[in-house]
């Protein structure tokens, strides 16, 4: 009814716009629009409907439609909707108004567009390059299906530097990576500093890009990927394997056995779990305070194990193929699950309570890195930090998938809008995981692990899922294919919105909370470096060429 | 006279074979307590000493704006240890106590800060000067509470002679209330000039990348932690003398022993408070000194009216 109730409301404002629609069922809309009403429908949907943006997908079609094709994607997460907005472009011409300045959270969704797949966004606020090295020609689009996945362009130049912005007057510039004690993966943030103050930052990132989807879309197979998405992500994998096989599944309408979405919600907890437990760890490293970073290591640790008995790994579980899961738990393993949850829960209690108790961690975190409710609408912010502003959403409850329909849990939020309410937020919701978890354990029958599928796929049908990751949702875009692979995927990972709200977030604040602001959205840059063919290096080593570092690496020091 | 120089001479190189033998020990305390308190088996006692040796060992790089300046500033920062080394008693009279007064004491201890500096100076890079402008902010609001401590002994005993000042001379008033305040001050502040959490902000690995260190490798950073681990042995050395001076009079192995006994339980203490809080900002921290300085202040006050 929803669905039905945004269409009409669609049809009554825009009209003859709307050219066809597609409601696969209540929780889906995929609306179909002329390309020029794009733009406005797009802000009557996040502004007059206040529906959250998701992610923007630009897919090359011209080998089956002759045309371009352009989603946006929205939430509306009370009336557990997802919405996408698509248009087709002709091929020649792949322009199409830019959303960004009615829909800010667009701003790095439509850069890729044009980095990846050559769709212009025409009258866009920052048109910068986002996604492809330096030294990328222009006018070579990796995503488009006319180029090969391990193509090499002609016109490479090595020696291009990235041009960042003039600073602003009288602020220094401070590099921030892309190497940095704090900073797991690399990436660069160019900090204006005045003083200790940052004034500003600018932010290059996607540095070790890794060609996943084009690889998924062009060489691997439905089956292939899952393995292949989890490797996206070296901490939430799990989600990013569930929430591909989910978006395959939802496109071609199969459900998988209920035993099999006990045993995604499980492991998805499990992830959760570890993934809650190191945050909390990493957080406390980066304010100085080591104690609390180890014990949450060593508490954290029987989670790693049980998951490695489960799935003979601690992480890169490989749980998911098409319709189903791999693995299963036997009843000893149930019996060790409960032990390790009951442990967990014992222990992890008396840290709680110390933590917010410990006046010495608030002072370095509340009040810091501040995104308020008006940031997390305009920048789509997710997960912790949104829940943390008193934005009650949570992908498990809003758009329920596995088995979470079943579950009885508790959306943590927090009103500080700051670092502060993010641990408090995260801390909590380890006490939810476990209590999902039982109830699963609970709740589970015997049964089959995997849906038969007798058929190849059908071809052409678009779906979508969203997961909620440790870090926020993610969401997942796909479009079935020919060969026994997708047209097109698209990942959006949680961090990929909440990094476009750091510079917010950091900016008038000390030197000394950037990072704990920046390590407060738990920032996982490999799942925004997913997408690029070739990782070249980008211009921050001037006096080496790749080469000559190869070879520096590799020979002794005489 | 060329009799006592000699005993001098001796005793300030005892003094600083002392120093140079326990430093590395007390940082091993350090670390092996710091693992146990996190749950972890930690590395030998003794890892500090083959640390330095294999630091010492490695290929001396020259690297950062001015080569010269950053060995010029490691090697003044270990002689100005240990020159304070010479100068306080360990466990014995303090060998060189006429070669100076409180006030060069208090100059030295200074200086250890500006070699910091000048290292920092040395690097020039943006987080080695970001790590060089909190030290001097730090440094400006913590040095006058150690000079106060002095000042005040010396207003008691009304000398700047400095075996008489290191004597516990600050509690050498009738009821040493400026003494007592001024222990407690010197309490709050001592993380501080060791440099260790929740003050270590001049080097924050995670913020600044240790800051003015961070273009020391090799036999440069072995004699600069050489020199961190001094200095936590000195400053200890010159609490336990100006505030715990009890049974320093007995004889020879009673009264040493008790003096190292007091050290190491300050190198404990240190220890327990590091691994129990996090990280103060600079703003933080200089706000916390400014109120202890105001507390100094009032000390000294209450010492010049005979307190």
């Amino acid at each position: 009814m929803v669905a039905r109730e945004k269409l009409n409301q669609l049809k009554a404002k825009f009209g003859p716009a709307i050219q066809r629609a597609d409601l696969p069922n209540d929780f889906r809309l995929f609306v179909f629009v002329e390309s020029g009403a794009v733009k406005d429908i797009c802000q009557y949907l996040f502004r007059d409907l206040d529906a959250r943006y998701v992610i923007s997908i630009g897919a090359d079609d011209r080998p089956f439609s002759g045309q371009f094709m352009v989603a946006h994607n929205f939430a509306f997460d009370r009336e557990h909707l997802l919405a996408s907005v698509l248009t087709y472009l002709p091929a020649d011409h792949p322009k199409l108004d830019s959303i960004t300045g009615a829909v800010p959270a667009a701003n790095w969704a439509e850069r890729e567009m044009r980095d990846l797949v050559g769709i212009e966004p025409v009258g866009h606020t920052y048109p910068k390059r986002l996604v492809l090295p330096d030294g990328w020609p222009d006018g070579v689009h990796p995503l488009r299906k006319d180029v090969p996945w391990d193509h090499v362009p002609a016109g490479f130049d090595a020696e291009r530097e990235f041009r960042f912005d003039d600073p602003p007057e009288g602020c220094t510039v401070v590099p921030f990576g892309p190497f940095h004690p704090t900073l797991d993966e690399p990436a660069h943030f160019r900090l204006y500093l005045d003083g200790e103050v940052v004034r500003g930052c600018e932010y290059r990132g996607f540095m070790v890009h890794r060609g996943i989807e084009k690889l998924a879309e062009s060489v691997l197979t439905y089956n292939d990927i899952p393995m292949m998405a989890e490797r996206i992500c070296g901490i939430c994998g799990c989600v990013h394997n569930v929430c591909y096989a989910q978006a395959v599944e939802s496109a071609v309408a199969l459900r998988p056995p209920r035993r099999a979405e006990y045993l995604r919600t499980i492991m998805l907890e499990i992830e959760r779990l570890h993934s809650h437990l190191l945050w909390v760890g990493l957080a406390c490293h980066i304010v100085g305070f080591d104690t609390l970073f180890m014990q949450s290591f060593r508490i954290r640790e029987p989670v790693m194990w049980i998951a490695e008995k489960i799935t003979g790994n601690r992480k890169t579980y490989a749980l998911c193929v098409i319709g189903g899961v791999r693995w299963d738990i036997t009843p000893e393993l149930k019996a060790e699950l409960r032990q390790v949850l009951h442990k967990l829960e014992a222990e992890w209690q008396p840290v709680v309570t110390a933590v917010l108790k410990d006046k010495n961690i608030q002072k370095r975190t509340r009040g810091v890195g501040v995104a308020d409710r008006k940031a997390v609408k305009e920048f789509a912010l997710l997960g912790p930090v949104a829940r943390a502003a008193g934005v009650d959403i949570d992908a498990r409850r809003d758009h329920p998938y596995a088995a979470y329909d079943r579950m009885d849990f508790q959306v943590i939020t927090e009103s500080g809008c700051d670092v502060w309410s993010r641990v408090v937020v995260r801390a909590k919701e380890v006490f939810e995981s476990i209590k999902i978890i039982r109830q699963c354990l609970e709740k589970m029958e015997p049964g089959p692990l995997q849906a038969e599928i007798k058929d190849e796929l059908p071809v052409g049908r678009m779906g979508m899922s969203s997961v909620e990751a440790p870090r926020g949702e993610s969401h997942h875009f796909v479009i079935t294919g020919e060969n026994n692979r997708p047209r097109r995927w698209r990942v959006r990972a949680p961090t990929y919105q909440n990094l476009q709200g750091v510079p917010a977030m950091i900016k008038d604040q000390q030197l000394a909370d950037m990072t704990i602001s920046l390590g407060s959205i738990d920032p996982c840059f490999s799942c925004t470096d997913r997408l690029e063919t070739i990782d070249l290096k980008s211009g921050m080593t001037k006096a080496w060429s790749q080469e000559e570092l190869l070879k520096l690496a590799k020979s002794k020091r005489s | 006279m060329n009799g006592n120089l000699l005993l001098m001479i001796l005793g300030g190189l005892a003094n600083v074979a002392l120093v140079l033998l326990v430093a590395p020990f007390c940082e091993g305390l350090l670390r092996k307590v710091t693992a146990r308190i996190q749950s972890r088996q930690g590395p030998p006692i003794w890892q500090p000493y083959y640390d330095l040796l294999k630091l010492l060992g490695k290929e001396d790089l020259e690297s950062g704006e001015s080569p010269l300046m950053q060995r010029f500033a490691v090697y003044l920062s270990l002689a100005t240890v240990l020159t304070v080394a010479c100068l306080i008693p360990m466990g014995f009279a303090a060998p060189m106590n006429q070669a100076g007064d409180a006030v060069l004491l208090i100059y030295l201890l200074t200086l250890a800060g500006v070699c910091t500096l000048l290292a920092g100076l040395a690097a020039g890079s943006t987080y080695s000067l970001l790590g060089i402008s909190r030290e001097m902010m730090a440094m400006i609001a913590l040095e006058p509470l150690f000079a106060i401590a002095i000042v005040i002994g010396a207003v008691h005993t009304g000398s700047f002679r400095l075996d008489t000042v290191l004597n516990g001379s600050v509690y050498a008033a009738g009821v040493p209330w400026s003494g007592i305040l001024m222990l407690a001050v010197m309490l709050l502040s001592f993380q501080a000039f060791v440099q260790r959490v929740p003050f270590d902000i001049a080097e924050a690995e995670t913020e600044i990348m240790e800051g003015a260190l961070m273009e020391y490798s090799g036999p440069k950073l072995a004699l600069f932690k050489y020199a961190q681990m001094a200095k936590l042995v000195i400053y200890s050395a010159l609490f336990v003398t100006l505030f715990v001076p009890w049974g320093n009079g007995l004889t020879f192995p009673l009264g040493w022993l008790l003096f190292w006994a007091k050290v190491f339980g300050l190198v404990l203490l240190v220890t327990l408070v590091a691994a129990t809080h996090a990280r103060y900002r600079i703003d933080q921290a200089l706000r916390y000194f400014a109120g202890l300085l105001a507390v100094a202040v009032g000390a000294l006050i209450l010492a010049s009216h005979g307190y």
